[in-house]
Formats: structure tokens, C-alpha cells, sequence
């Protein structure tokens, strides 16, 4: 062993191989030093994916469109910041399919920041379109005027049925519950919490003096990492080219809680969600 | 067909036409050459001696093709008879000739033969299939036709397959594992559970192909024979027999197991959460109502305890794969800590493998990675658990989809889904194969 000077760097090394130690950027706990710090996340990672399908929540709402309804394809890029005092920000760049043929949609980049506070993910997204989006247009009109010409009211359930079955007639309506919980369920997230639409439980047609299309809406969610499947009643109203209307309320299931400690009385009336797009 | 006297009417006549229609329908779908367009059903009621004579000389025009499904017997006995489409005409005009009244009584026998045969058709569709080759594999089943199918498959492969029946569930049923061996004693074995989850139902689905699959490609499979020379394959279908039933009567959401506890009114135990690998930390919930309840202590779950016996006994599985459903991903352990597992670079490889022989098929893509980092934090696995007893390659599928129709995958996906699984499953079981340990 030699003097003083060379055990400083064997500290360093030491300090190096305890860092090698610490888990790798992808994972949650993250150790709280240079918070402000951009850090690559990998794109197959359960945070990567649940924050592009966040943003894709987002804008399937926003673009209130059954016919241009968008799943996550891949996740390409991803990269994550914590900001202090204000929440977690995604930076992503992942790939779209169209929701029903699973043909590549285009890419998207978005930031979702998951804020400190209990509220919805804030979600900036910008998608290319490979599909023409006039002939998506015309798809929702067409779907639009099939639907208006309706002379009784629209009622159904169970769509698709235990074995995924889905009558043709029903999919324009699954298509709007689609774009309808969309809104639910990009309010719902959280960093660690996510959904998938599961089930039209029932709809039922609300008939309309003008041209817009009323639905009542009862939805089933499935919510990860919990598994548990949460009911929702959702009232919406689309008019093609207009904002989507949604009003909703998902009953909390009574064994809802956080983290596996303790037990969390739940309400079975949750509270009016009520949200129209502004232009 | 010409049918006997009978003296009856009304409902028997009914019944008799029925099953005359019946066997016709037969008939047809056997000789798939003759039809019945156009043809109709004349009913003549000779009301003399005179007019039953002119009936009675039509049995012998062979060339009318005439079939008589009720024979002239007396007067005032009606006389049924079928008309092909060719024959109608001459028929009709030789009897207006002869003053010899009829009615039509069916104006195309086809469009009745083909209703019957769509009915008959789905009656089939219900009624147990009499061999696995004339098993429908694109649909979903229910308990007891996957345990007959079972039971078929050991029946027609007394050689290769058995039943072993490794427990009870919570509400009595038997937990059923096939076994496939060609001979040895306690060889090396790669064990695939599906159902554990009674929701995921493209995995018991998927289970009872990869049976067939087995079967059917033992020798003409270079692959398959290779791995089966040397090992045993061990597959249990419906590893949640009770949760199972209950998506089928009850709840399609069901996804824990059935056991009740005195002190809760909640019902069951995820059985994903019940085994001894961090139990009852992080990644699993203490609430009964949840649906990660990970059960009052590990093994607790008779649907579990069956399996760590079987795993304990057996003492010499190589490979274990548990299949769920949804969201296209293959893990490899842990899920109840971020620590890797020391083999995670082999185990890292792998799925990589495998993952691209699954997306070959179809085009499917699947993400692949340890349980924690890829899907959720998770206490109490399954796979935590068979890799700490020293089962090194020990992965867990989640299947079709991403999230468009979840648990309610349409049954048309099933055997793309099934096929595209088994090729990853093979690299796994070659693996296990070629690097024993």
C-alpha cells in the first residue's frame, strides 16, 4: 500500500462502483440528486409507455374522430425530467396505429408533465398523419349520417361480448366510447396509474331536435398496475368537425387503494366530470 | 324415401317430417352433390280407387325421380310425395290430366333443408366433439369442454400424453396437468401454465392448442422431437379451474381465485400474488377486495400449493412458463425487487430469441425485460418464485393485445395468437435443452 495520495483515487473508484450500484434510469425510485437533469428513459419501459398512452388519450379526445382513433404502435425516444415543485415531465416520440386496422397511423412527439398535485396530466402532443385526413372526415360524416338517420334510439350492451364479439352496427358507437373515455382516462392517469377501455357495458341513444348525436354511456375501465375494472357513466354528444362532449362519473371501487396498505372506504358516487374543448 | 304405413297424424307426422328433413339434410351434406332447389312437396289425397290406382302407377316412373315420403296406402290416406325441380311440371299436368287433386304442402324443399341444416349445425357446435381434430380451436370453451378435450387428446395418444391430477381447487374441482413424455424416469422438464388469471381467456384457449400442437408435431417437428427425446413437457390449461367457471356464469372480469375467508365479504386471492417470493411486500394488496390481494399468507391458494408441491417433488423442471393476458410482453424475473436476477443477461437473450420467432410469424410485436421495469412492481409471482427454487429459465407471457380489446380478444385471434406463442415457447424449451444445468 502506498501513501495518502493513492487512496484518493481509489475513493474515486470506490464512489464509481457505488454509483454502478444504483438502479438503472428506467426504474422509479430515482435517488434525488440533479433533479433538473433530462435522463433517458428506456422506450420500452412501463413509464415510457404509460406516458405515450396518456398523450395518446389526449388527442384521440381531442380529435373527437371514431374514424381516426390512434393506439400506440412503439415508443421510439424517451426521456424524462423532474421539476421541482411542479411534477415529472415525459418527453416522448413514439409510433401510431389506426385503432380498428392497426395500420401505422404516423409518430408523434408529446410532452406529458404529471404534476405534484392530483390533477390530469397536462399533455402537449403533435402527430403526423399518414391516412388522408379528409378521407377521415369523410368516414365520420358517413359514420355521422348512418347514425343520424337512425329513426329509433340507439340501444345496446355488452360491446364487444364475453367471447369479443362486436355486430358491425354497434362499432361506429364503441368507436365514440372510444374516443369518449379517451377524455376519462387521460384525466384518470397518473405516473403510476393507467387505463385501457375495456367494455361498452350498455349505451343507450338519447334522440336529438338538432344535429348533434347524444349518448349515455355505461364504460368499463381496466386500471394498472391494480387490475381492478372500474365502472364509469359517461354522457357525451358529437357533432363531426365539433369538440367532443363529455360529462362522466366512474364509481370508485370500494377496494381501490394505494400501494397495498390500508384500506380506503370508497364513495360510489364519484364527482360530475364535466369538460368541453374549447377551439 | 319412401316411409312406411303409419296411421298417425298431426305432431308424430311433424316429428317424422323432421327427421325425414333431417336425414335428408344429412344426405346431402354427405353425398355434397345433390340439392334440393326447387323442388316441392306435393300432397295428394286420392279420394277413389280410381285416383289411388294413377297414384299408384306413378311409383314406377323412374325417371320423375319422385320420392315418396308417404306411400299411397288407401283412400283418403295422403300421399306426400317430393318433387324434383325437372319433374314438377309433368307431374302436375298428369295429374290435372286424370282429375287427381293436390296441394302443395312445401314450395321449396331447399330453403327448409338449408334452415335445418343451420340449426342442426349450431346444435352441433354445443355437442362434444368426438375426437381433438374435430375440436373447434378458434373458439372458446368452457370447463367441461376443455376437460373432455382432455381427456380425448390422452385417450388418442396413450403413448405420449397423461393426466395427472396435481390438486383440488378451493371449490373442489380437479387441477389437471398434462404430461408429455416419451419415457425416461423424472426427466428434465419444462412446465407451461395458462388460466392462472380466469379473465385471460386467449391463454386457456391457447393452452389447449399447444396440446394438439404437441401431439401433432411430435415426430414431424425436428425441433419438438429433439426437445422431447430428452425432456418432459408439463402443461396445466385451466390453472384456475374456479375462477374460470365463474367468468363463464357469472363475471367475463373474474380474475382471482374463489376462496372465501370468514371476515370479508370479498371473494378470492390473486393467485399471481400468492407465491413465497417477496410476499406480501410492495406490488400486492392486504384489502380482500382487491384484485392483487395477495391472500392471508403465501401458498394460502390451493391452485398455488398444488404447483409449488408439483415444482418441489418433481425436483427437476428446467424451464417454467406462466402465460397471462394482455398487453404483448415476455418478463423474465423479478418483479418484487429491482435487483436484476444474476442471469439476467442470459435470461435478457432469450427473449430476445424468442421474441423475434413470435414476431416472424405475424408481425406482432412484443416488448421484453424483467417484470418490474416492463409492466408494474409485483410481490408474491409466480416466476420470482420458480427462479429463487433454482428454475433459471423462468419467464411469464403476457398475450394479445395491446389494450384495443383487452380480455375480450375475439376468438378469430386465437390460433394466430397461439401459433406465434409457440415459436417463442420453442426457443425457450430448445434453450433449456442445449444449456442444461
Amino acid at each position: 500500500m502506498q501513501g495518502l495520495g493513492a487512496s484518493l483515487p481509489a475513493l474515486l473508484l470506490l464512489l464509481l462502483l457505488l454509483s454502478a450500484q444504483l438502479p438503472p434510469p428506467a426504474v422509479a425510485d430515482q435517488p434525488p440528486w440533479a433533479p433538473a437533469v433530462e435522463r433517458a428513459l428506456d422506450p420500452g419501459s412501463r413509464l415510457a409507455v404509460g406516458a405515450a398512452r396518456v398523450a395518446l388519450h389526449k388527442y384521440n379526445f381531442q380529435a373527437a374522430s371514431p374514424s381516426g382513433l390512434r393506439a400506440l404502435g412503439q415508443v421510439r425516444k424517451a426521456t424524462m425530467k423532474s421539476i421541482p415543485g411542479t411534477g415529472q415531465k415525459y418527453y416522448l416520440q413514439f409510433t401510431t396505429e389506426d385503432y380498428r386496422s392497426r395500420e401505422n397511423a404516423g409518430s408523434c412527439l408529446a410532452t406529458v408533465l404529471y404534476p405534484k398535485k392530483k390533477s390530469p396530466p397536462a399533455v402537449n402532443i403533435k402527430c403526423i398523419n399518414t391516412k388522408d385526413q379528409n378521407q377521415i372526415q369523410e368516414e365520420d360524416n358517413r359514420l355521422y349520417r348512418k347514425l343520424k338517420h337512425q329513426t329509433k334510439p340507439i340501444i345496446g350492451s355488452n360491446i364487444p361480448d364475453s367471447f369479443g364479439n362486436m355486430e358491425p352496427a354497434f362499432e361506429p358507437v364503441w368507436a365514440l366510447a372510444v374516443a369518449g373515455s379517451s377524455y376519462m382516462m387521460w384525466e384518470k392517469s397518473t405516473e403510476k396509474v393507467g387505463y385501457f377501455m375495456s367494455q361498452v357495458k350498455s349505451v343507450k341513444q338519447w334522440m336529438r331536435k338538432d344535429d348533434s348525436l347524444e349518448f349515455d354511456y355505461t364504460i368499463l375501465l381496466h386500471e394498472m398496475p391494480t387490475q381492478d375494472m372500474i365502472l364509469c357513466h359517461m354522457r357525451l354528444i358529437w357533432l363531426p368537425g365539433r369538440p367532443l362532449k363529455v360529462k362522466y362519473t366512474c364509481e370508485s371501487d370500494s377496494h381501490r387503494l394505494e400501494d397495498g396498505s390500508g384500506m380506503e372506504s370508497g364513495s360510489a358516487a364519484g364527482i360530475i366530470h364535466e369538460r368541453e374543448e374549447n377551439f | 324415401m319412401p316411409r312406411g304405413a303409419m296411421g298417425m297424424w298431426g305432431e308424430l307426422f311433424r316429428l317424422e317430417m323432421k327427421v325425414l328433413l333431417l336425414l335428408a339434410a344429412l344426405v346431402a351434406v354427405a353425398a355434397a352433390t345433390e340439392d334440393f332447389v326447387g323442388h316441392q312437396v306435393l300432397r295428394i289425397v286420392p279420394s277413389s280407387a280410381e285416383e289411388l290406382r294413377r297414384v299408384q302407377e306413378l311409383q314406377d316412373l323412374e325417371e320423375l325421380q319422385l320420392d315418396f315420403w308417404l306411400s299411397p296406402r288407401g283412400t283418403g290416406d295422403p300421399v306426400d310425395v317430393r318433387v324434383p325441380f325437372p319433374s314438377l311440371q309433368p307431374l302436375k299436368a298428369h295429374l290435372e290430366a286424370n282429375g287427381v287433386p293436390y296441394s302443395i304442402m312445401i314450395k321449396d324443399v331447399q330453403a327448409l333443408v338449408d334452415h335445418e341444416q343451420m340449426q342442426m349445425l349450431r346444435h352441433r357446435r354445443r355437442l362434444q366433439p368426438l375426437s381433438t381434430d374435430a375440436f373447434d380451436y378458434s373458439s372458446y370453451h368452457n370447463l367441461d369442454e376443455i376437460y373432455a378435450f382432455i381427456d380425448l387428446l390422452v385417450a388418442e395418444n396413450p403413448n405420449l400424453v397423461s393426466k395427472l391430477e396435481i390438486g383440488r381447487s378451493t371449490e373442489n374441482r380437479p387441477l389437471y396437468v398434462l404430461k408429455f413424455s416419451k419415457g425416461g424416469t423424472n426427466r428434465p422438464a419444462i412446465w407451461i401454465d395458462t388460466g392462472i388469471h380466469s379473465r385471460e381467456w386467449v391463454t386457456q384457449a391457447s393452452g389447449v392448442w399447444f396440446a394438439k400442437k404437441i401431439v401433432q408435431d411430435q415426430e414431424k417437428d425436428e425441433g419438438l422431437a429433439s426437445i422431447l427425446d430428452q425432456m418432459d413437457i408439463f402443461l396445466e390449461i385451466v390453472t384456475n379451474p374456479d375462477g374460470f367457471v365463474f367468468t363463464h356464469t357469472t363475471n367475463r372480469m373474474w380474475r382471482k381465485t374463489r376462496s372465501k375467508r370468514s371476515g370479508s365479504l370479498c371473494v378470492g386471492v390473486d393467485p399471481n400474488r400468492n407465491w413465497d417470493a417477496g410476499f406480501g411486500g410492495s406490488g400486492a394488496s392486504s384489502n380482500p377486495c382487491s384484485e392483487t390481494y395477495h391472500g392471508p399468507y403465501a401458498n394460502s391458494e390451493p391452485e398455488v400449493e398444488a404447483i409449488v408441491n408439483f415444482v418441489k417433488n418433481h425436483g427437476n423442471i428446467k424451464a417454467f412458463i406462466s402465460i397471462h393476458s394482455y398487453s404483448q410482453l415476455l418478463l423474465y424475473p423479478y418483479g418484487y425487487t429491482t435487483t436484476p436476477v444474476p442471469d439476467v443477461e442470459e435470461l435478457h437473450q432469450v427473449a430476445k430469441e424468442a421474441v423475434a420467432a413470435l414476431s416472424s410469424l405475424h408481425g406482432t410485436k412484443y416488448t421484453y425485460g424483467s417484470i418490474i421495469s416492463t409492466i408494474y412492481q409485483a410481490s408474491g409471482g409466480t416466476i420470482d418464485w420458480t427462479y429463487n427454487q433454482g428454475i433459471k429459465y423462468s419467464f411469464t407471457f403476457e398475450l394479445r393485445d395491446t389494450g384495443r380489446y383487452g380480455f375480450l380478444l375475439p376468438a378469430s385471434q386465437i390460433v394466430p395468437t397461439a401459433q406465434e406463442t409457440w415459436l417463442a415457447l420453442k426457443v425457450i424449451m430448445r434453450h433449456a435443452l442445449e444449456h442444461p444445468y
